[in-house]
């Protein structure tokens, strides 16, 4: 029972974590400066399957197993920045640009609602794997 | 060698067939009954406690996800009625044995 629900456990944590960089990125729109001084730079979360390149050969071709996932890291997406002309601004440079991130809101938004569709799938087969463990409880039961 | 060899051996089966196979034979246990329901209830203990944490740790810790405490508490929820289960059954074979006419 628990093999299969805690495959779908990673799959929350990963979807989890997923939304919170989204929501970084979205929050992080008009950043112009961080503490390195360059505009923010939009980040992905990269997942995969838990498992490594070493246990695929120690299987040695025998029955793979089913595994979870994880997070195998926070990537900054490649792009270029967003120049914006408003010499107000006191980030401006001396030609008066600001440097903003180029980060595209709609794909942003699609990626969020995938990942919220994620994670309601992984909810659901937790649902079915409970439910099947629960009516394998009831086998032989007369009553 | 060796290793180019393993790799020929995956290549030869299709990957659709060799992700379901048989369930394996489990190993016969050497252990008596009652050591296999000890170490079953040492597992609903232990995951009761983990549940236990996870709540605690959820009402310390804003940053811990919902779903982890709630997997936690559905996990140790299910081993308990495994649980109680095993033990309905025990009891049912138990009283059958007492009843029977001699």
């Amino acid at each position: 029972m628990s093999d299969a629900m805690a495959i779908s456990r990673s799959g929350l944590d990963v979807e989890w974590q997923r939304l919170q960089v989204i929501a970084q990125n979205l929050a992080n729109l008009n950043t112009s400066r961080t503490a390195s001084g360059d505009p923010y730079r939009p980040m992905r979360v990269i997942s995969g399957p838990d498992a490594t390149f070493a246990d695929a050969l120690a299987r040695k071709g025998a029955v793979s197993q089913p595994g979870p996932v994880r997070v195998l890291g926070v990537e900054a997406m490649p792009g270029g920045v967003r120049r914006v002309y408003d010499p107000s601004d006191p980030s401006a440079g001396a030609d008066g640009f600001v440097n903003l991130p180029a980060i595209d809101q709609a794909s942003e938004m699609t990626l969020m609602i995938r990942t919220s569709r994620s994670y309601e799938a992984n909810l659901t087969a937790l649902a079915i794997e409970r439910q099947m463990f629960s009516s394998a409880l009831n086998l032989g039961r007369s009553s | 060698m060796s290793a180019i060899a393993a790799i020929d051996s995956v290549l030869a089966t299709p990957p659709a067939l060799n992700t379901l196979g048989p369930v394996a034979a489990a190993p016969q246990p050497a252990a008596s009954f009652g050591d296999i329901l000890s170490a079953g209830m040492q597992g609903v203990e232990g995951k009761l406690a983990t549940a236990d944490d996870m709540v605690r740790k959820f009402t310390l810790d804003p940053n811990v996800p919902i779903h982890q405490v709630t997997f936690a508490l559905e996990q140790a929820r299910l081993s308990v009625e495994l649980a109680m289960q095993v033990r309905g059954r025990l009891l049912d074979g138990y009283r059958e044995l007492m009843n029977m006419q001699l």
